[in-house]
Formats: C-alpha cells, structure tokens, sequence
C-alpha cells in the first residue's frame, strides 16, 4: 500500500510540474496588432506562431528581464521549440552566431521573403559579420560574386573547418571536373590535391584566383623544394628559415602534429593570402588545433575580448615561456594595458612568487584568456587572491 | 491521518535528491590518492624554471628532476630532500628530458642544441648527438631506456625510434591511422605505450614496434600531454588543459579523475609529465608550479 502511495506521489509530483512547465499565457494577436502594424510582420513565408497570432509564445506583452520582452535568451527561445537542432548545432565546428543562440544574426523570427526565413540578401548579411572579407576582388570566384556562400558553407554547424560542407579538394571537384583541372595543370609533378595550397576560393588578384603572396621557391620552379614524388620535409624548409629553425629549439614549439612537415601545418608551401603565407587566418589555424581549448576559455564568465590574432601574445613557432607565451607576461599585457604596467603591484624580475620562485608578472594574478573572476583575476579578488602569496596574512 | 500522503510525497522527493546528489558526488570524488609529499628548490631566488620530467632512479632511490629553465637536474632523495643540483659546468642548453643509464653517465634530451647528448658524470662532460632516422633530422623530446635500448620520441614525426648504444636504429614504433604521431610515451612490462594527442588515443605496441591494442580516451580528455602506467594495469593519462588526471581500467575503461587546476598544494597549473615511482607513488611534474608532487593511495 505504501509502495503504491509512493509511486502515485511521485506520478502526481512530475505531473504536476510538467503541467506548469508546459502551460504558455496565449493572448490574442489582434490585441498586438492594434498597437503594431501587421504589414510588418508578414512576408511570403511568416513564422508559425506569427501565422498562428501566437505572438505571447515569444514575447511576454507585460513585462521581460530581455530586450523585445522575449520571454527567454534568443537561443534558448528558439530551441524550445526547434529542439532537434539544439543538439545537432553543437557538434563539430559551430558558427559563431549559433555558439552565441544570436539566431536572429541570419534569421527574420517573424517574416521573410526567403526561405528559412533567412533574412533578406544572405551574401550581405554575412559580409556584415565577416567584414575581412572584401566584396569585390580584381578575380572573383562565381559563387562569392554571386553571394551563394552556402554553396561551399554551411550555416550552422559542420564537420570541417570553417564551416565547409565536405573537404576542400571535394568541394571543389564538385563543380570543377577532374579532366580539366588535370589539363589545366600540365606541368603539375605530383597528383592534384590541396587546390586551398595556391587558390583563394573566393578571389584573387591574380589570374585563376592563385593567392597574392607567392613563395619564392614556387616561384622559381618546383625543383627548388621537390626532388621527385618524395614529401618536402620540415628540414628543407628550415634550410632557408633559419631563424624560424632556432625559435623552434625551444622547450616547447610548433613542431607536432604533422604528417611529414610541420611548418605545413600553418604555413602554404606555395602562395597565400599574406607575406607569411598562412593557410587560412591566423584565428582559424591556431582554432584547428586548439577549438576545445579556446571554447572553455570563451565560457568562462570574464573571457578576454577577442584580440586580433594570437600572435598578440603567443609565440607561433616556439617559445622558452608557459603557453608559449612571447615574454614573462608584463611586456606583452602593457602592449594594450599601458596605463596598468605603469601603477601595480610590484612585478619583474626583482619580485619573485613565494610558491614558485619564478617572477611576479600580470599572469600571476590574471589569467589573460578569461575566468570567473572580474578582471580576469585566477581567484576572487578579495583575500583569495592575496593569499596564494601572502600566506602569513 | 489527512497529513500522511504530503509527508509520503516530501519523503519521496527527499530520497530522490539524497540518491541523485550521492552518485553524482561518488563519480567525480572516487580518488584514492593523497597528496604525499613535494619535491621542489625551497631557495625561492634559486627556484626551478619549468622543470620538464622526471626521472627514477630505483637502485640508489633517488629522484631527478630536469629543470629546463635553468639549464640543470637536481636530484633528490626518497624523503624529499634536495641532494645535488648539476648543470655540468653549465654546458646544458634547454634539457628537457633524461634517463640514466649507469653510474657513469646519463643521456640527455636537449632541446637548445636539438641534441640527444650524453654526460659524463665524473668529467661532467657533455657529449652532443644529432640523431638522424632514414636520412631525415629527428628532433628528440621523451625518452625512456630499456634492456639496453634507448627509445626517443621524435617530435618531428611524432614517431619513437629505439636506438642501439652506438645510437643506430633499431625500430620504430608509429600507426598508419594516426599521422600526428605520439606526444608522450612509457614502457611497461615489455610493452611500449604511445599517447597520441590528436585522436586522443592510446596505443600499445610489443617493442619489436608491432601494434597490438588500441584504447579510444572519449571526451574525458581535452588535451592530454602524458600518460603512466600502474603496475595494475590501470593507465593514468595528464590532461594539461583541464588540469586533471583521468584514469583508466586495463580495457580502456574511464574510471574516474581527479586533481583541479591551481598552484596550492595538490593542485596543477601547468602540468608535464606524470610517472609511476617503484614505491607506489604517483609524481606529477608541473611547469607552472615549478615542483614535482607525489601522491600516493
């Protein structure tokens, strides 16, 4: 007997908060539309609850803790409705609007004339996110001139880098047949791969979209680097970079994972985008590599404002410093913190960690990639903090 | 009577919450180990600078620790205590991993020369290798030493090679399935366990470098840097990024983890190497923190 009146407690208990869970408030559009005009609202495709004069299943119409009386953050609004795809969006490598539930970055929430409800002129919209692209090269590829991004990107989530549909080489095979590549690349002496190592898939100043930068060796002719169908090794590279030779004989490098030569890994063997012939933008090869880190660091409640390319502070080929960090941690803070290097607790080389030994610096207290903490500050900024050092206090 | 079934419904939800709170804090709090003892340069103006991997001498029982930063090893008993600091007439340049292979002398990874060199203790001196495998530079970082063969990690490849005394190759140890190679490696009772970082796997090879079992890691790990073997069987695998250790039965098995991110005692900051010590304890060297701590159960 007590076993069932347990059971039916319990049945009662979820019900009962399913029950509250599941209830919306629905108030009568037209009451809405007295105030807003309609004729904004519809389009040739109008969002389900806008069609339904569901207006409250978004919008609280008295009172609400986010902008346009949303009952909820945008993202998690639409997924409570869109639940299949709150998980599907999280795999692999995700755009940024969807990490951030910014939906409504692409997408019209009531009405549109495109499908999806994509918000009119995709091309520029997403130009108006990626504002380092530029709109027009002296050669643009078809597809970016004409803005059908999404005929080589996804949009939400995919399983290659920078949001590509299928691999690089595939991709572009899909379009370009096997036949004519291979007659356009007579003098080519290995089998035709990584089209992304010469060609800027959307434009180029240069005839056939080769990237701007050239190598000097790819210049001169193949032979400079290739000895027959054998892979170039790192040490071929190194016979010319030098100094890139001895960065890397550091206690910790950028020599690793690699499938032959490791300066691949970052670097275009024949022509690219900028002096340093990188294969993609800086963000994006270091993001390759180290997505998992990066993302942890992005949800932490005081992330570091995104800086323009790693870089800034890190050391790209290697570096006698934790995190391959370019200098102790002071020189690099103060690049942007200057008045902070000028009125702190006392740092540098004449004041050493009591736990550690090793020089007080920013990073002693602050972690630059973001924490929990205002400021950045690896604890609580009050006596937490203090005491890691100051253990007598 | 009227105020039993409320009292029956607030049992209810009291044991279900009791129930759930007790198995999720038995999943992250199963760790057996304790916090033992630390092995550091107690001088603070001559404390250690990223010291990089540790070594066991089991015969004399002593520790040795490689301190990259300050181009140096120290050497400390089983208590703890520093015995000797040595930079061979400040002849190291960046070591960064060594093993000793009697009481002559010891090889040395030194990443400042890209050198495999071997020091002569009583001469202290310093005698620099450029390893080469099949005609191609190796850079070394790990190495271990076993039955009379030295075994290195080539960072360029990502591939480990056993070399003769003479320092000729013997074999290699790599996977067609994983290109990026290994970042760390142990050997444990005549096999040689490979970390490859990039598919987050484990790899275990007889040392004639045939592969003969592979473990999947999961998402227990982000970034992991070491691993070391229990004479159990259980694999213990460092996780520099999340600051933990995460162990594993000997199928594979994600057990439990512990260990947090910090610089107090017990804590990790920058984390390089773990290793098993022959006395049961488990020493966990730390860059950031500039010491070795041993846990033991």
């Amino acid at each position: 007997m007590r076993l069932l009146l347990t059971f039916f407690s319990t049945l009662l208990c979820f019900s009962t908060v399913l029950l509250f869970a599941a209830a919306q408030p629905a108030l009568a559009a037209n009451v809405c539309f007295s105030c807003h005009d309609k004729a904004l609202f519809t389009d040739k495709i109008i969002h389900k609850p806008v069609a339904e004069s569901q207006c409250s299943v978004c919008h609280n119409p008295h009172v609400a803790k986010y902008k346009g009386l949303l009952r909820n953050r945008e993202g998690d609004l639409c997924y409570s409705c869109h639940k299949k795809s709150k998980n599907e969006f999280a795999q692999g490598v995700v755009h940024a609007p969807v990490a951030a539930g910014n939906c409504s970055a692409c997408h019209s929430p009531h009405a549109s004339s495109e499908k999806g409800l994509i918000n009119k002129d995709l091309a520029k919209n997403c130009l108006a996110c990626h504002t380092d692209l530029p709109k027009e090269y002296k050669q643009t590829h078809k597809p970016f001139a004409d803005g059908n991004c999404t005929v080589c990107h996804k949009s939400h989530q995919a399983d290659n880098l920078q949001l590509l549909s299928d691999k690089p080489d595939a991709l572009c095979l899909s379009c370009h047949s096997a036949d004519t590549l291979q007659a356009s690349h007579k003098d080519y002496p290995l089998a035709l791969k990584d089209c992304l190592s010469c060609h800027n898939p959307h434009g180029s100043e240069r005839k056939g979209l080769i990237r701007n930068f050239l190598h000097q060796p790819y210049v001169e002719g193949c032979a400079s680097c290739h000895q027959g169908t054998a892979k170039v090794s790192m040490a071929t590279c190194l016979k010319c970079h030098e100094k890139t030779g001895q960065e890397l004989q550091a206690n910790h490098s950028h020599i690793t994972l690699q499938n032959g030569n490791s300066c691949l890994n970052c670097h275009s063997p024949h022509a690219g985008d900028d002096k340093a012939l990188l294969k993609h933008r800086e963000r994006q090869i270091c993001n390759s590599c180290h997505a998992e880190t990066l993302a942890l660091y992005r949800q932490t409640k005081f992330p570091h404002p995104p800086v323009k390319k790693c870089s800034v502070c890190h050391e790209s080929h290697g570096s006698k410093n934790l995190a391959m960090l370019r200098g102790g941690g002071n020189a690099i803070c103060v690049q942007c913190h200057e008045t902070q290097g000028k009125f702190t607790h006392p740092v540098g080389p004449e004041v050493l960690e009591s736990h550690t030994g090793q020089m007080v610096t920013c990073v002693s207290c602050h972690n630059p990639m973001g924490t929990d903490h205002k400021a950045h500050l690896v604890q609580e900024g009050k006596r937490a903090l203090c005491v890691l050092c100051h253990r007598t206090y | 009577m009227s105020n039993k079934p409320a009292c029956w419904i607030l049992k209810t939800v009291l044991m279900f919450t009791l129930v759930l709170g007790y198995y999720n804090e038995r999943a992250e709090a199963a760790s057996p180990w304790l916090w033992d003892r630390v092995l550091k340069q107690d001088l603070v103006q001559d404390a250690m600078r990223m010291p990089t991997s540790l070594y066991i001498d089991a015969d004399k029982e002593l520790y040795y620790i490689v301190d990259s930063g300050r181009n140096r090893l120290l050497s400390f008993n089983r208590k703890g205590e520093l015995l000797n600091i040595f930079n061979a007439g400040k002849a190291l340049s960046i070591p960064f991993d060594m093993v000793k292979i009697n009481e002559k002398g010891l090889w040395i990874v030194e990443k400042g020369r890209n050198s495999l060199s071997y020091i002569a203790l009583k001469e202290k001196k310093v005698t620099p290798n450029t390893l080469m495998y099949k005609g191609e530079l190796v850079y070394p970082d790990r190495i271990e030493a076993d039955s009379g063969l030295l075994y290195v990690l080539n960072k360029a490849t990502g591939n480990i090679i056993s070399y003769s005394n003479k320092l000729e190759a013997v074999n290699r140890f790599s996977c067609s399935d994983c290109p990026w190679g290994f970042v760390d490696f142990k050997i444990h009772e005549q096999k040689l366990w490979a970390l490859d970082q990039a598919n987050k796997t484990i790899r275990c090879f007889n040392l004639d470098g045939k592969l003969i079992k592979t473990f999947e890691l999961g998402s227990s790990v982000n970034f992991p840097v070491s691993l070391a073997i229990e004479p159990t069987g259980f694999i213990y695998v460092l996780d520099r990024q999340k600051r933990n250790i995460a162990v594993y039965d000997r199928n594979g098995t994600f057990k439990y983890r512990f260990l947090e991110k910090g610089i107090a005692r017990g804590q990790l900051y920058f984390p390089s190497e773990i290793r098993f010590d022959p006395w049961g304890g488990l020493c966990m060297v730390d860059e950031g923190n500039a010491r070795v701590e041993i846990f033991k159960r």
